[in-house]
């Protein structure tokens, strides 16, 4: 008896796994930052001309740090997603440009000016966005994919990061975390 | 002076040419070493936009930019080791195929020797018990008389009378 159970118990253990595994479908991509707590690291990279009046024709990362909270959002041309959450996104940065700074970086969009400046047309985005065309600074921010959005505190250290379209909400959200209100 | 002279600047030319050519031959098989590298540190690093494919299987635009990075980071003069540690920075221990050898991973590399001892102590006590139990049933020399006497007189029995 004792062993028919044992019998059982592991047969029904070992289908379990194998339908779990059959069922559990596409892994989930969203996994957390391995830099949160740690100061992000910075860049330097070329701006689009129409924000090139505020801040020159770079926009470089570490100037910034230290005055404010940074929400750094990653978008590319091609990523339908990135044309969700654009909205969102203006909106926010309407909201609260006096308390946060935010940065869209095209990346992984290599050699895709014309379509970066269509997308920013289209969603008419006033916050400064910048051209990371070797992706260079989303490896650095280990990105596994666009959109992705980081939220910095004002001593530079990471707070969190979003896998996937932002909505209004958790910008807000995430906004009252960093300025404390 | 001349007629010496000739032939010790075509000699020296010859030298000088075949040395270029050599080093211009060399040049790719640099290059090879150089693509090979890469390639091995690539295939120990998962493409973070693809599902089960390594930065070395990989198409994708961040893998073409991955494989890049090191090969940038090799020609500096950077060592496997560091050019792992530099993605296992920014993306954590997922971007290795291989988990790490330290903490909870320790668990995944012995697991395999774990399982296998285990099998084969089950197996082990299994064929003991097995053969004891064969022993047991085959063995007559600790069977009682009584039961032996018993069995021979209902052979007997069946057997009927010769």
């Amino acid at each position: 008896m004792t062993r028919l159970i044992a019998i059982v118990a592991v047969t029904v253990g070992l289908g379990g796994l194998f339908l779990f595994g059959l069922l559990r479908g596409s892994p989930d991509r969203n996994i957390e930052s391995a830099r949160i707590d740690r100061e992000v690291l910075t860049f330097d990279l070329p701006l689009y001309p129409r924000y090139q009046g505020a801040f020159g024709p770079t926009l470089d990362l570490a100037a910034e740090l230290g005055s404010k909270p940074i929400i750094v959002n990653f978008w590319a041309s091609w990523c339908g997603p990135c044309y969700d959450e654009a909205p969102h996104l203006e909106t926010a940065w309407r909201a609260h440009q006096d308390d946060v700074l935010f940065i869209g970086i095209q990346t992984q969009d290599r050699g895709k000016r014309a379509e970066g400046e269509a997308f920013l047309d289209r969603f008419a985005i006033t916050f400064p966005n910048v051209i990371d065309d070797d992706s260079r600074v989303s490896i650095d921010y280990g990105l596994f994919g666009v959109p992705e959005t980081f939220f910095v505190r004002s001593d530079g250290t990471l707070l969190y990061k979003h896998t996937g379209p932002v909505t209004l909400d958790l910008l807000e959200e995430k906004i009252a975390e960093l300025t404390g209100s | 002076m001349r007629f010496l002279l000739q032939p010790l600047l075509i000699a020296l030319l010859l030298v000088g040419g075949g040395q270029g050519q050599a080093q211009e031959a060399a040049s790719p098989a640099v290059q090879t070493e150089l693509e090979s590298q890469v390639f091995d540190i690539a295939r120990q690093l998962r493409c973070p936009t693809c599902v089960s494919e390594s930065v070395a299987d990989s198409n994708a635009g961040i893998s073409i930019e991955m494989r890049r990075e090191i090969q940038t980071q090799l020609q500096a003069g950077a060592s496997e080791a560091e050019v792992l540690a530099f993605f296992q920075d920014r993306y954590g221990d997922w971007i290795l195929l291989e988990p790490p050898r330290r903490g909870i991973h320790l668990f995944v590399w012995w697991l395999p020797g774990i399982a296998l001892a285990a099998g084969a102590g089950a197996l082990a006590i299994l064929m003991i018990r097995w053969t004891r139990a064969a022993r047991q049933t085959t063995d007559l020399e600790d069977t009682d008389e009584a039961d032996l006497a018993r069995v021979r007189a209902a052979l007997q029995k069946e057997e009927g009378p010769a």
